[in-house]
């Protein structure tokens, strides 16, 4: 009994300070909650984004095609490591090694562009993008359940 | 690597150039008659490639490759292979509307690990090749894709797992062969002074087994076979016709280069697993395909029957009389196999519709009356495959007797004749199919043909007659050709 004792007296600087801690946290809450002043104006319930008013709501549903991610990052992932592998021997492969990585990275990119133009990058749903929602002024209504206004159309 | 190594690679580079602006095509401007002709042209211009590539041979590019003349010779015959067969496929395809030009990406790539294939004597190459033939073919095997099940996902699934499994054997029969001769090169297996047939290190053994089980499999020889009649069932005609021609063709190649190099012949247990594996493949082979009324099956079948037939001649090679008769009575007989099967594949395609493929033996009832010409040409490719004088098949299945004969191989032999008589009757029952006269299915073609796909089917027929009929040049060329693989 002795010895634990003997081995707690050193933590007892960090019982007290935690208790300061405490006893701070509650201190500031039950102060500003006696002084503070209470009020109910039309912009009091919507959340403060830095002064910007909120658009939307929070639950978006981003499509994520985890078989194609994962099956581009293989991909890419394990030509980065032969490019790797490259960059150790940069010096001793000189000017051949040079030309056959870029003959590599070439077809890579052959690779990647053929991806972007099959759509393959394009992820979400058709026509995200277009109907992308206008930011609000103003008391925006959206918590009160209104849809909030989309951006017109460029095209 | 010298500048001359360099330039004996110049098919395949240019290959591998067409595959990269056919990505770059499909991906700006998708048109599949425009695919279709870069695609024809980058193979005609690698076969043209091969004539001032002969001039700097044999050369050894990077310790993978090799040029000489063997792996010209069965460069050409694979670009050959290629342009005869990519013809169909587009005769095919251009009756879909799915989008399908990707197809020609698939086939190039395929068409580089064959030639890959034929030009190794390493067994990194060999790896490499072998996957960069057989991971396109699974795609092809799975195409055309639609939403919901296909028969061809099916295939294309049963191809994936089983030819993994395969590729895994392969390697780990590489990895103990390496164990034992510390080198991935093909390289004698049994070094010394006498190398005389007697007690082996078991290892060893071990690991030609698992390779050739491996190999074995690629080629659907007889224990490794189950999965060929129900893959060319699925896949559409072209796939099937690349995976029994092309891809056979290429990788029995590379199986006799390195049966010759490595010196098997002096390794008994081998050699009697080779026998074994060939009397069981022609038996199986041509038995099952007494059954099949489904006319890609029945090819699929003798298919494995011909691999049989071919691997007679692979033992044919001895120690004491020479390689010379075996690589050409294979190498011969690879062309007759190839060119027959192309003309059975070429009338199918011709055949089928848009939404179904000409596959069954009802298909074919009555095509003598109904288109003449296409019914000669699938003739003649059966009567060839059965091995009838006057077709180039009769020829090459001379050569194999004539090797046999040579190395007094009496039992193999046997087993050939029994084989070849239970062939006939199945080759046979195709041809009396098409001479009944009540009418059949009126799948006729669907549309008129595309002059590359008449102009093929031309080129198939008179090569089958004409190198049956004057079989000289060919075994000229071969000749001149083969005997640098030792």
């Amino acid at each position: 009994m002795r010895e634990l004792s003997a081995q707690l007296q050193p933590l007892w600087p960090l019982a007290a300070y935690f208790l300061a801690v405490l006893l701070l946290v509650l201190f500031i809450l039950g102060v500003s909650h006696l002084l503070g002043e209470r009020h109910r104006e039309r912009a009091t319930g919507e959340p403060f984004e830095s002064g910007i008013v909120h658009i939307g709501d929070t639950h978006i549903r981003f499509s994520t095609p985890y078989f194609l991610m994962a099956i581009l990052f293989v991909i890419f992932d394990l030509e980065a490591a032969f490019i790797y592998a490259y960059a150790i021997s940069f010096r001793a492969s000189g000017w051949t090694g040079y030309v056959e990585i870029l003959v590599f990275i070439l077809i890579l990119l052959a690779a990647l562009v053929y991806l972007w133009r099959l759509g393959g990058l394009d992820w979400g749903p058709k026509g995200q993008a277009r109907k992308r929602l206008a930011p609000l002024q103003g008391h925006s209504r959206v918590l009160e359940g209104e849809a909030p206004p989309t951006r017109p159309n460029r095209e | 690597m010298t500048a001359d190594a360099l330039f004996s690679l110049l098919p395949l580079i240019l290959l591998a150039l067409t595959a990269v602006g056919l990505v770059l095509l499909i991906g700006f401007y998708r048109n599949l008659q425009l695919s279709f002709a870069l695609a024809m042209g980058g193979l005609l211009l690698a076969l043209v490639s091969l004539l001032p590539v002969a001039g700097v041979l044999p050369q050894q590019a990077t310790p993978l490759l090799i040029m000489d003349s063997y792996a010209l010779f069965f460069s050409g015959l694979t670009l050959v292979t290629a342009l005869l067969l990519l013809p169909l496929c587009h005769e095919h395809w251009r009756r879909q509307t799915s989008l399908n030009d990707e197809f020609y990406l698939l086939f190039l790539l395929a068409v580089m690990g064959a030639l890959v294939l034929v030009a190794s004597n390493h067994f990194v190459s060999l790896f490499l090749g072998l996957e960069l033939l057989s991971l396109p073919l699974v795609i092809m095997v799975g195409y055309p894709f639609k939403p919901g099940f296909t028969p061809s996902l099916e295939a294309a699934v049963k191809y994936l797992v089983l030819s993994g499994a395969a590729s895994a054997m392969l390697l780990f029969g590489i990895a103990l062969i390496y164990l034992h001769s510390g080198t991935l090169a093909f390289a004698p297996l049994e070094p010394g002074l006498i190398r005389l047939p007697g007690p082996q290190n078991p290892l060893l053994l071990t690991g030609l087994i698992l390779a050739l089980a491996g190999i074995a499999f690629k080629l659907s020889l007889v224990p490794f076979h189950f999965w060929t009649p129900d893959v060319y069932q699925g896949a559409p005609l072209p796939a099937t016709a690349l995976l029994a021609t092309l891809a056979k063709g290429a990788l029995f190649a590379l199986l006799l280069r390195f049966y010759l190099l490595s010196e098997g012949y002096l390794i008994g247990p081998l050699v009697w697993a080779l026998t074994l594996i060939a009397i069981a493949s022609m038996l199986a082979g041509n038995l099952l395909a007494l059954l099949q009324d489904n006319l890609k099956r029945l090819l699929a079948y003798s298919s494995i029957g011909h691999f049989g037939y071919l691997l007679v001649a692979l033992l044919a090679v001895s120690q004491s009389l020479g390689t010379a008769l075996a690589v050409e009575a294979v190498s011969y007989y690879l062309v007759a196999y190839l060119f027959s099967t192309l003309a059975a594949f070429a009338v199918l395609v011709r055949l089928s519709g848009e939404d179904r493929e000409a596959e069954t033996l009802e298909d074919c009832r009555g095509l003598f009356w109904r288109h003449p010409w296409l019914a000669t040409t699938l003739t003649l490719a059966m009567l060839s495959l059965a091995g009838i004088p006057l077709t180039i098949g009769f020829v090459g299945k001379f050569y194999i007797f004539a090797a046999a004969v040579e190395e007094s191989l009496w039992l193999v032999l046997l087993v050939v004749v029994i084989a070849s008589g239970i062939g006939l009757f199945y080759y046979l029952r195709v041809i009396l199919m098409m001479t009944h006269q009540d009418a059949g299915p009126e799948s006729d073609e669907a549309s008129a043909p595309h002059w590359s796909s008449h102009t093929v089917t031309g080129i198939l027929v008179a090569a089958t007659l004409w190198f049956g009929v004057y079989p000289a040049p060919l075994i000229t060329l071969i000749r001149h050709l083969t005997l640098a693989v030792n």
